[in-house]
């Protein structure tokens, strides 16, 4: 065919047209429907950058005239923010290691292993879940204090090590760890490795999205939980940032101006986070058959 | 090639593998998590108002809680509501969410963590504003439907206001944070081989079948996940009600977990309300062990093709 | 790997920060104190200055103040209590001290008091009575009353003054009450932009209004009562109060100021309401300019009684078990202090409460005419009784029969007869558990 054929015959819709409209319509369905989930927090950042006076006119106003941005200076000085933070960091690093250590070993013998009770275990671990936490809370208390971790953050790390909260996370990857084809496994086995190398070099490489997605939520929760530091610690030195945020509101309201500016600079890491995690989603196209 | 003898050996191996493998999680669920547990259901028979030490009663409270006790069963009845409505829903809009923002445009980490949002902000902070736009008489969501309401000539929803539309209205603001489930999912669409999509382009699918034949299927594992996981959270339902709506109006949106709360905080109950938590486990773990049998008739887990 | 680094870099940060504090506390008794005033709240550093004047004034005893934000006060203090890790001293509410008598958690307060013979022991006569009887267990004091709470009447004297009136016409009576509150509202469009008084807002509860008639919830036996014509009588007042707008309405023109933990009467949106000392400390920190004043709560025309609901923070001593004498002595000695005449009015300054020393707060409101008045009706303020089988009868109890009585979802009387009902179950499952 000459060029001008070509030109010709060509459909209307082409592949580079149809992905230029379905690109342009989501942009629009994406946007429009991202303002309703970003509404939250574009009003925590108004109510942040309100005066006092603003926020005792109550609903009556939504924007802030005089933005105050230096309310966010001013709640970093209020509390020992980086003592705070370093705190928070310690915790959230420690506790995501052994979360990541437990729950992956432990998803690996659910999805993976056939072993005697296996099915009652994991029931048992879903079991764990159904317990509302209220009714174990002075129990558990009790238990710490009489082995002496009072007042450390013990408590709050070392049962991640072993699993402790991490039953979610564990289905979760349980369910990933079933999905990726047996025939890798089955065909490293008879090349003579262990569970161990499978695990190692097979499970965890292919399962790069579950695992940056169990470390984001295990980030947050550990990132956002005051409960724990409160019952815990005493010592205000401990104290971790989402502990020292509730300060903020006294026992006739407080500076709300002042706690949300707090509240946002402490979502930050988590967003942050979340936002650079994304790199990983999307480079993360797997691949079939049967490799090397 | 194996022998006979070889396999029985690789079972027995396998069989020891799987508990060294689950050692962690089980050392600390007997050492963590053993005491605590079994203390709370020896603790719902007795009598403990958390000051004295827990007096044994028999199972006084399960009796109480089943056959004298009207508010029980009105909690149950709005958590069962919850349950039924606010699990599709939430794995509806998880999925929608999911499929739209698995695309390679530009900017979809943006988008991504937009729609992530309102999972990192406090839920206090987002209590009080869905307070304010749900506001039966000046929130904005009344305004704008305001032209609907005059469409069709019924008075404005009261929302969170009225006891026929509040549990309602508890289920749609907590979709706001169906981002969780979102990013399970996107993770899991994540491991589907791009190369199956390009077979099917080439059989001649279109985005509609693509989605209904191929991802679908292949996210099973993560929707059912979300699902078991969707039931025993929403058993739980507790906070939003806490703080927006005080379990009311008229106890509409006292929860199973509320009651149990108040239990434990307003009575100093603590022996009844443990009674209610093991009620609870019951109840959800035969809802999710039913689910774990369809799990065989719905699941697609990469074994066959 | 990246992670393991950092994490071994901050550890000798944390050791460090461990091995610094011991200095001041070599060969002291050691105490634990806690508080409300976290690091970070407005009070916190007048809080310290009066934990460190205590320290500083002699070299015996130690005191560590610690302080949580109020709403985890509680949770932190309770759990504390159930696992016998309770501070030396901590706060809490007086009116059910009794539980944690009973239950042998608390020191006995008059025992040490009976057995110091030293200069500055603590003069109960300071405190009153009414408060005092709710620390009592087995006729021996197991916490003193910290704090002394009231609930007056708040009327913004610039909005009375819009149409003319000044304090001397503030109504002392349900009825004029109703009359006068309704020279202010401001209706714009169908909907409230301010309202004269309302009996639900604020600070204002059910019990409040029904002890003003003498009556109660509950009987000397502790049965309900709720299905007296008194009863009907108060809740059709209240219902009725306001009755040309829904109760929707009046309900969505209280929030719309709840939004951000603000009251009504600090935004100026109602003329008058019923609150306590707080509320004062509040228009303080909102920012508020207007004029405003406070006056007893009005009462029933016929046979009223002047009273209102006072409650208030208790302090106490709390036993671990551990019979620690030398602790025991070091925080009965931290109490006289906290209760002496001076301490008790640098608290009142630290944290905008009223404390319960009588001549303290004398001393304190002489140049406040405010507060003084708010003070003479703490005479006045009685504390809800202890039910053991509902604790919270005012609270979750009441509040789904109480709103739906308003919202007219019910008839007052069918409310009251269900709440009633509701009480009685209650009591039955308690008896067959305890």
């Amino acid at each position: 065919m000459t060029d001008k054929e070509k030109q010709l015959t060509r459909p209307f819709w082409t592949l580079k047209r149809k992905k230029k409209v379905t690109g342009a319509v989501l942009h629009v369905i994406l946007g429009l429907t991202s303002i309703i989930f970003v509404f939250p927090f574009i009003w925590m950042l108004f109510t942040a950058l309100k005066t006092p006076a603003e926020l005792l006119q109550g609903t009556q106003s939504f924007f802030p005239t005089n933005p105050q941005w230096g309310n966010f200076k001013e709640a970093i000085e209020k509390i020992p923010f980086f003592l705070y933070l370093k705190n928070s960091l310690v915790i959230v690093v420690l506790v995501m290691i052994g979360t990541l250590f437990s729950a992956t070993l432990a998803a690996y013998a659910f999805a993976r292993l056939k072993w005697k009770g296996r099915d009652q275990w994991f029931l048992i671990m879903l079991g764990t879940m159904m317990i509302p936490m209220q009714v174990i809370l002075i129990p558990s208390f009790i238990m710490y204090v009489q082995i002496g971790w009072l007042g450390t953050i013990l408590p709050m790390v070392v049962p991640a090590f072993f699993g402790g909260g991490a039953a979610f996370y564990i289905f979760m990857l349980r369910q990933f760890f079933k999905n990726i084809p047996k025939d890798l496994s089955e065909s490293a086995i008879i090349d003579g490795a262990g569970h161990f190398k499978i695990f190692w070099y097979i499970m965890l490489p292919l399962s790069k999205p579950a695992l940056i997605t169990v470390a984001l939520f295990v980030f947050m929760a550990t990132w956002n939980d005051y409960f724990g530091p409160l019952i815990f610690l005493t010592d205000p030195e401990k104290w971790t940032l989402a502990l020292g945020l509730r300060s903020f509101q006294t026992q006739y309201g407080g500076r709300y101006d002042l706690m949300m500016a707090a509240s946002i600079l402490i979502m930050l890491p988590t967003l942050i986070i979340f936002f650079a995690a994304q790199k990983s989603f999307i480079e993360g196209i797997s691949f079939t058959g049967i490799k090397g | 090639m194996q022998k006979k003898g070889s396999l029985s050996k690789l079972k027995k191996q396998e069989n020891r593998m799987g508990y060294i493998f689950a050692f962690p999680w089980m050392f600390g669920l007997i050492v963590f998590g053993a005491f605590p547990i079994i203390a709370s259901l020896y603790i719902s028979f007795t009598s403990y108002d958390m000051i004295s030490a827990p007096r044994f009663i028999g199972i006084e409270n399960y009796k109480i809680l089943l056959f004298n006790d009207n508010i029980f069963y009105q909690s149950l009845g709005n958590t069962i509501y919850h349950v039924a409505l606010a699990v599709p829903l939430g794995m509806f809009v998880g999925v929608v969410l999911a499929l739209f923002l698995n695309s390679k445009i530009r900017g979809m980490s943006v988008y991504r963590t937009l729609f992530y949002l309102p999972n990192v902000v406090s839920i206090v902070a987002m209590s009080l504003l869905w307070l304010w736009l749900f506001n039966p008489n000046f929130g904005i969501i009344n305004q704008v439907l305001k032209p609907v309401y005059d469409l069709f000539g019924i008075k404005p929803l009261r929302w969170y206001a009225d006891a026929s539309t509040s549990k309602m209205t508890l289920i749609l603001m907590g979709l706001w944070t169906a981002g969780g489930s979102m990013v399970i999912y996107l993770a899991q669409m994540q491991d589907i081989p791009v190369t199956l999509y390009e077979s099917a382009e080439i059989d001649g699918a279109n985005w509609f079948q693509k989605i209904i034949y191929i991802t679908l299927p292949l996210m099973t594992p993560s929707m059912f996940f979300n699902f078991i996981m969707g039931i025993i959270g929403s058993f739980q339902v507790f906070t939003l009600a806490y703080i927006m709506t005080s379990g009311g109006p008229s106890r509409s949106t006292y929860y199973f977990a509320y009651y149990l709360y108040d239990l434990m905080m307003a009575d100093q109950n603590m022996g009844m309300a443990s009674a209610m938590a093991w009620i609870l486990l019951v109840i959800v773990l035969v809802f999710t062990m039913i689910a774990l049998k369809l799990n065989k008739y719905v699941v697609y887990l990469g074994e066959e093709n | 790997m990246k992670k393991l680094l950092m994490l071994l870099m901050l550890l000798p940060a944390i050791l460090m920060v461990a091995a610094c504090e011991n200095q001041d506390t070599k060969d002291k008794v050691v105490i634990d104190f806690w508080h409300m005033s976290p690091v970070g709240s407005p009070t916190f550093s007048k809080m310290r200055a009066i934990v460190n004047e205590f320290n500083n004034s002699q070299d015996k005893y130690f005191v560590k103040g610690t302080g949580f934000s109020f709403w985890d006060y509680w949770d932190k203090i309770s759990l504390a209590i159930s696992a016998r890790t309770a501070p030396d001293l901590g706060l809490s509410t007086i009116d059910d001290v009794y539980g944690r008598a009973k239950g042998g958690v608390l020191y006995n307060i008059s025992e040490m008091i009976a057995a110091d013979t030293s200069e500055n022991n603590i003069d109960l006569d300071e405190f009153r009575e009414s408060q005092k009887q709710f620390a009592r267990y087995e006729g021996d004091l197991y916490a003193l009353p910290f704090t002394s709470t009231a609930r007056v009447l708040y009327y913004n004297l610039d909005i009375l003054a819009e149409k003319g009136f000044t304090e001397a016409d503030v109504p002392t009576t349900w009825s004029e009450l109703k009359t006068f509150a309704k020279h202010f509202d401001v209706v714009e469009g169908g909907d409230i932009q301010r309202l004269g008084f309302d009996p639900t807002y604020g600070n204002a509860t059910y019990h409040g209004w029904l002890w003003q008639t003498g009556e109660d919830f509950f009987d000397e036996d502790l049965n309900p009562t709720l299905n007296t014509e008194t009863h009907e009588f108060v809740l059709q007042w209240i219902k009725d109060f306001n009755s040309e707008f829904s109760r929707a309405q009046l309900q969505t023109f209280g929030e719309s100021n709840n939004m951000l933990g603000i009251d009504p009467f600090a935004a100026e949106r109602v003329a008058m309401i019923v609150n306590d000392d707080g509320l004062n400390q509040k228009i303080v920190d909102a920012g508020g300019t207007f004029n405003y004043g406070v006056a007893p709560i009005p009462i029933p025309d016929e046979d009223g009684i002047r009273v209102n609901w006072g409650s208030g923070f208790s302090i106490e001593l709390y036993d671990n078990g551990k019979n620690d004498l030398a602790r025991k002595e070091a925080s009965f000695e931290f109490l006289k202090y906290l209760m002496s005449e001076e301490t008790q009015i640098k608290l009142a300054e630290a944290n905008g409460w009223i404390m319960s020393h009588i001549s303290a707060m004398e001393k304190y409101t002489a140049d406040k005419p405010l507060l003084a008045k708010i003070l003479v009706e703490v005479d006045y303020a009685m504390d809800k009784v202890y039910v053991p089988y509902a604790p919270s009868w005012h609270g979750n109890d009441w509040q789904p029969f109480y709103t739906e009585a308003l919202e007219g979802k019910k008839t007052v009387k069918q409310a009251l007869a269900d709440a009633r009902a509701h009480y009685i179950q209650k009591k039955q499952n308690w008896e067959a558990t305890n």
